[in-house]
């Protein structure tokens, strides 16, 4: 079950799993699939997003390489991919809209779906429930970033 | 922070580094036409906007250079040449040094070698560097944001809002568009990424900035791919 945290307002989901310097979550699925998307603390980082282009379906990529670009007024960036593996389906909503990832960074602003190839070993390296907020917490802290700001409409 | 001038400032950094810049700085082809020599006239410095604002001298740099300052030259492309507006106004110098074009040549040598300072420098440019490295165009409509420019006022949230509106009222069709400053020619799209393959401009980002280089490397290499180009930027 998810448990929900907030550090300076940032909202940690326990259930997920992080790779915190990335700043990218991931969810293994009851089919084996894994969804891929952008934290809380990364949507704020970058403020207003404006465009976000995912890579592909049928797009295959290393753990580390770009499953989509972020930009928002000012900043541009990847998202890298804390799992490696084939992409199976894109959010096309993102494409659309792509201040979803702003209001729903955990739901409705995922960004890719993948079919893992080494799902076991590079999920043991990320970090999930009280140790990804306890790395969460350190990395806000040590950083100094910003508070959480949330627009209207924001969902867990 | 005050700059220092003693030159001490990074000891901590081997003399031989310091000494590696300084060379690159030397050989580069355009140094022989910046710098002749200096008498202190301080013509420089009065024409210099920057050294009105800032603690920052034109003057200082060709000095520094001419002297051969190692130790020196290391601190001003740490904590000086970012202050420069690259304006040319020194070019005036009556004995022809072009202190500016010293520090583009620094700036240079400092954003291959990915100092610290250059990252910093440059973070806040990313997405124009993305926009001109990916697109051709510098600044694009869709830029204008509230929180990116509050100091617009109000009004900007409007025009935001119907940018795209906007957009198709101005008669040329080639400025219809919201995401580049206007719309761009699939050859010189091609013609300007076999320009970054070739001059190593890649090579430089990669230095500075990693993450912007993946995503620029991934528009590029499937965009000349698509053209039957075979370059990648590994």
């Amino acid at each position: 079950m998810a448990v929900r945290e907030e550090i300076r307002g940032c909202v940690i989901l326990t259930n997920l799993h992080y790779a915190v310097e990335d700043h990218s979550w991931a969810n293994v699925n009851d089919d084996g699939t894994v969804t891929i998307g952008m934290t809380d603390v990364a949507q704020n980082m970058a403020g207003s997003i404006l465009h976000a282009k995912t890579k592909k379906v049928g797009v295959v990529r290393a753990k580390g390489r770009p499953i989509a670009t972020v930009e928002s007024s000012k900043w541009v960036g990847p998202v890298k991919t804390p799992v490696s593996g084939e992409i199976i389906a894109v959010n096309e909503e993102v494409a659309k809209d792509a201040e979803i990832i702003n209001r729903s960074p955990y739901q409705k602003g995922w960004l890719v779906k993948l079919k893992p190839t080494n799902l076991d070993a590079e999920i043991a390296e990320m970090l999930t429930g009280d140790s990804a907020v306890q790395a969460y917490r350190d990395k806000i802290e040590k950083e100094d970033l910003k508070t959480c700001a949330h627009v209207e409409g924001f969902e867990d | 922070m005050a700059l220092d001038l003693t030159g001490r400032q990074y000891k901590d950094v081997p003399f031989e580094e310091k000494e590696k810049l300084f060379a690159e700085i030397k050989e580069d082809i355009r140094f022989e036409d910046y710098l002749y020599g200096c008498y202190e006239c301080g013509i420089c410095v009065a024409a210099c906007p920057s050294a009105r604002f800032y603690e920052f001298s034109p003057r200082v740099i060709a000095q520094a250079v001419a002297r051969e300052d190692e130790d020196l030259v290391y601190t001003l492309m740490n904590d000086s040449i970012w202050d420069c507006s690259q304006c040319f106004s020194c070019d005036r110098c009556p004995r022809k040094n072009s202190p500016g074009g010293l520090i583009t040549i620094m700036r240079e040598v400092a954003v291959r070698h990915g100092l610290q300072t250059a990252r910093d420098a440059l973070e806040g440019y990313g997405r124009i560097i993305y926009k001109i490295m990916s697109t051709g165009t510098q600044v694009s409509p869709d830029m204008l944001q509230p929180d990116a420019f509050p100091d617009w006022g109000g009004h900007v949230q409007e025009i935001s809002d119907n940018l795209d509106v906007w957009r198709r009222a101005l008669p040329p069709e080639t400025l219809h568009t919201t995401e580049t400053g206007w719309a761009i020619n699939d050859k010189t799209i091609i013609e300007l990424y076999l320009i970054w393959h070739m001059t190593g401009v890649m090579d430089m980002i990669k230095e500075v900035d990693e993450g912007l280089f993946m995503i620029l490397q991934d528009v590029m290499e499937e965009r000349l791919e698509e053209a039957g180009y075979e370059e990648t930027f590994d």
